[in-house]
């Protein structure tokens, strides 16, 4: 599909490249919610930063550093995954209309509450007049934004993109998912997470951004291919995570490509919601007993776009730029200390609430 | 690349509940914006919209609805989306195959039920039925679960602009061979909070909204959805078997940018670059367009700033006119709703005289078509701007 030549990522732990990436140390939940560590924004203008929605600071955040990074050759457009980007100025704004009984409102939360706010403001900051784009379709809004880089860099092989998962967690939305059953009713520790046997899971938040073109030299990482399917099914799931094996991969992807790349690493998105661990039961059954299985929602919490938090922990590892933690392996050995396994193709399934799955074949460049 | 044949239409809107009634109410000219009151906020009866007059619970009768936490914007998407099936002709298999995606848009999604919204966010309640129904991907997961769909599912939310984008994006879904037939489309409905958001704003207008007038107010805004079945090369193949489908039109060109000027307003380097960008992809020159659906929304800056582009990019523009002034702005629906208008020029080599027209912006001097007429059209454009500065521009052709 295309190459990932930078990535930037603010989650609740230690990854954006402002600071040291380390995820050794483990930032555990709290009342079963896990904060981005959020950094100064030393280049959004103090005025811009201040009417800024949390989602919009973190996707404008995590673009800078790639815009920066591009130098002379900036992206050719702005592509952004986030299923509830302005949900929280959303309910700020109907605050407000329920306050003033619809009368004398600023239009400010109603402004940052639009999606397309993060990608229009990196834009807009940017001065990117180039294809921009919000893809709001929840637990897949990240796998379509991928989707498209990967039409647009066939459509223009020398262009580059920026792409983008962001969503973030805040009091107004976490309520209406805690009415929805979708977290735990004890408190845990995200330490905890895949120990628990009761419906739910933790709350998470993040945005990671990728710089990606068609070219190989200099990359950090490859995506090989796409696959994504609505289904409360075990079985069609696992039918289908057969047939990506196999290569039976929609035919706008190179088959050949992905029948080619055992992956080596399983890295899924089990989240200790007992309701759906079965399908990632189901989907480790398929693969070789041999091949390592880790996980990584203890780390970013749940939310719709938590694959590309996953994405982002991929281009390290296949990067080589980090050692796999032994706090994610579920299945397989931990590598012996000073030995740095690279991992060569990393396989990564997620699932959003029983409904939409995702697989993505991730491949390290040599 | 595959080329993308349009080959089904369905459209709800203020002017009527069919593709056949808005063809209808275009030709006569009618205007469905009133000062309706079907939907909770105290500008409903005070401004004027361009509002469907059903009930929510009455569409829920109609289609046959019994799920709970089914959404207005759900059932208006459900309405246009089973038009344009039983058009197109399309099979349940074919709708279920793995090569048949669905790619949607709106911005209002379930936020038409923004006091359940704001009961349930603040915990007022023990949890409406509509606790999963607020975000804007409910409408097509509804969908995609009703007809048991089995390919890629997209919504995209550009404010505006989002289902021109959705048709945009499920023909590049076809050109790259991700797909072999898409249902593309958007649906909103008239919502207090993007009622109050306009209007806090300050760009809706008290009247009947008026576009390219030199005292036009502002916009109204509307509600209504459409769906378009777009599918591949081998379509016309089709033609001599047995229950062949009709080509209605071919998607030749299209063009996403953004203005990058400004949240809430437009400079013009966006809309012009994406009305140049679809000209470049359709390989045509200006003259060759013969009508442009403009986006045209009543407000100072938008009719402004599109005139002012189509006399650069053109130097004399073809004829245009804006639907706005018929059934207001639909927002997340306007692109499809349009685009079906835009086929219709095509199909039936006519177009549509813009309302409320009295006289130009003095700057630009343009002036909307007024009246009815046929003509002879080969290739249609359609404008779509949106706030965050999100433009596109699609090109239709005769198929």
């Amino acid at each position: 599909m295309f190459y990932i030549h930078q990535a930037t990522c603010i989650s609740p732990q230690q990854t954006f490249s402002g600071t040291k990436i380390d995820l050794s140390r483990e930032y555990e939940s709290v009342d079963n919610r896990m904060k981005v560590l959020e950094p100064p924004y030393p280049d959004i203008p103090d005025n811009i930063l201040r009417r800024m929605a949390k989602a919009v600071r973190m996707g404008v955040g995590t673009a800078i550093p790639l815009i920066q990074g591009a130098g002379d050759h900036p992206p050719a457009g702005i592509i952004i995954g986030t299923a509830n980007g302005g949900m929280e100025e959303s309910v700020k704004f109907l605050k407000q209309i329920i306050e003033y009984k619809e009368d004398m409102l600023t239009p400010g939360n109603f402004v940052q509450s639009i999606p397309n706010a993060i990608s229009s403001q990196i834009s807009l900051l940017s001065k990117n007049k180039g294809y921009n784009t919000t893809h709001v379709h929840r637990g897949l809004a990240f796998e379509n934004a991928v989707l498209d880089a990967a039409m647009l860099l066939k459509e223009n092989p020398r262009s580059s993109y920026l792409v983008g998962g962001v969503d973030e967690i805040a009091t107004y939305h976490h309520n209406l998912e805690n009415l929805a059953g979708s977290y735990k009713k004890e408190a845990i520790s995200s330490r905890h997470l895949y120990e628990t046997d009761s419906p739910g899971t933790i709350a998470g938040e993040g945005a990671a951004l990728f710089l990606v073109n068609g070219l190989p030299e200099h990359a950090l990482a490859r995506v090989r291919a796409l696959a994504t399917i609505h289904s409360e099914e075990e079985s069609v799931v696992t039918r289908q995570l057969q047939d990506f094996l196999d290569g039976h991969v929609a035919s706008g992807d190179e088959k050949s490509s992905v029948a080619g790349a055992k992956p080596d690493l399983f890295l899924t998105g089990e989240n200790g919601d007992n309701r759906i661990a079965h399908f990632y039961a189901g989907c480790e059954g398929i693969l070789d007993r041999e091949i390592p299985v880790a996980r990584y929602k203890h780390m970013s919490g749940e939310y719709p776009t938590a694959i590309a938090f996953a994405l982002w922990v991929a281009c390290q590892l296949v990067g080589g730029a980090l050692k796999l933690p032994s706090h994610m392996i579920k299945r397989g050995t931990v590598p012996a200390a000073g030995i740095s396994p690279v991992y060569k193709n990393i396989l990564l399934y997620n699932n959003y609430k029983g409904i939409q799955h995702s697989f993505m074949l991730i491949s390290r460049v040599d | 690349m595959s080329r993308v044949f349009i080959t089904g239409m369905g459209v709800i809107s203020a002017i009527g509940n069919t593709t056949a009634e808005n063809h209808r109410a275009l030709i006569a000219g009618n205007c469905g914006i009133t000062k309706g009151a079907n939907f909770p906020s105290r500008y409903a009866g005070v401004l004027p919209f361009g509002e469907i007059l059903i009930p929510t619970s009455a569409l829920q009768e109609q289609l046959r609805v019994s799920d709970t936490g089914v959404t207005r914007t759900t059932l208006l998407a459900l309405h246009a989306f089973k038009e344009a099936i039983a058009d197109a002709g399309l099979s349940p298999s074919q709708l279920m195959s793995p090569d048949t995606a669905l790619v949607g848009a709106t911005t209002v999604g379930g936020m038409c039920l923004m006091d359940q919204m704001f009961d349930d966010a603040n915990k007022n309640t023990g949890g409406s039925d509509f606790l999963s129904s607020y975000d804007c991907a409910s409408v097509n997961m509804f969908l995609q679960a009703h007809y048991k769909m089995k390919g890629l599912v997209n919504t995209i939310n550009t404010a505006c602009s989002s289902s021109s984008n959705a048709i945009l994006y499920g023909a590049r879904l076809i050109k790259n061979g991700f797909a072999k037939r898409v249902l593309v489309g958007g649906a909103d409905s008239l919502s207090k909070f993007t009622i109050n958001g306009f209007n806090a704003l300050h760009i809706l207008s008290p009247e009947i909204c008026a576009p390219f007038d030199r005292d036009r107010q502002g916009l109204n805004l509307g509600e209504g959805a459409a769906f378009l079945v777009l599918e591949g090369e081998d379509v016309p193949r089709r033609e001599e078997a047995p229950g062949h489908r009709k080509v209605y039109a071919e998607l030749t060109g299209y063009c996403n940018t953004n203005d990058a000027y400004h949240p809430s307003s437009l400079s013009g380097d966006g809309p012009y670059l994406a009305m140049k960008g679809a000209l470049q992809s359709a390989q045509l020159s200006e003259d060759r367009i013969d009508f442009i659906n403009a986006h045209g929304t009543g407000t100072e800056n938008n009719d402004e700033v599109e005139s002012r582009v189509m006399l650069s990019l053109f130097g004399t523009p073809p004829p245009f006119s804006s639907a706005k002034s018929n059934i207001g702005h639909t927002l997340g629906a306007a692109g499809a709703v349009e685009a079906v208008y835009s086929i219709l020029n095509l199909v039936h080599q006519e177009i549509y005289a813009g309302l409320n027209f009295k006289e130009p912006i003095p700057a630009t001097g343009l002036r909307p078509v007024q009246a009815y007429q046929k003509m002879s059209l080969e290739h249609v454009m359609s404008n779509s701007f949106g706030f965050g500065g999100n433009c596109t521009s699609l090109i239709f052709s005769k198929a």
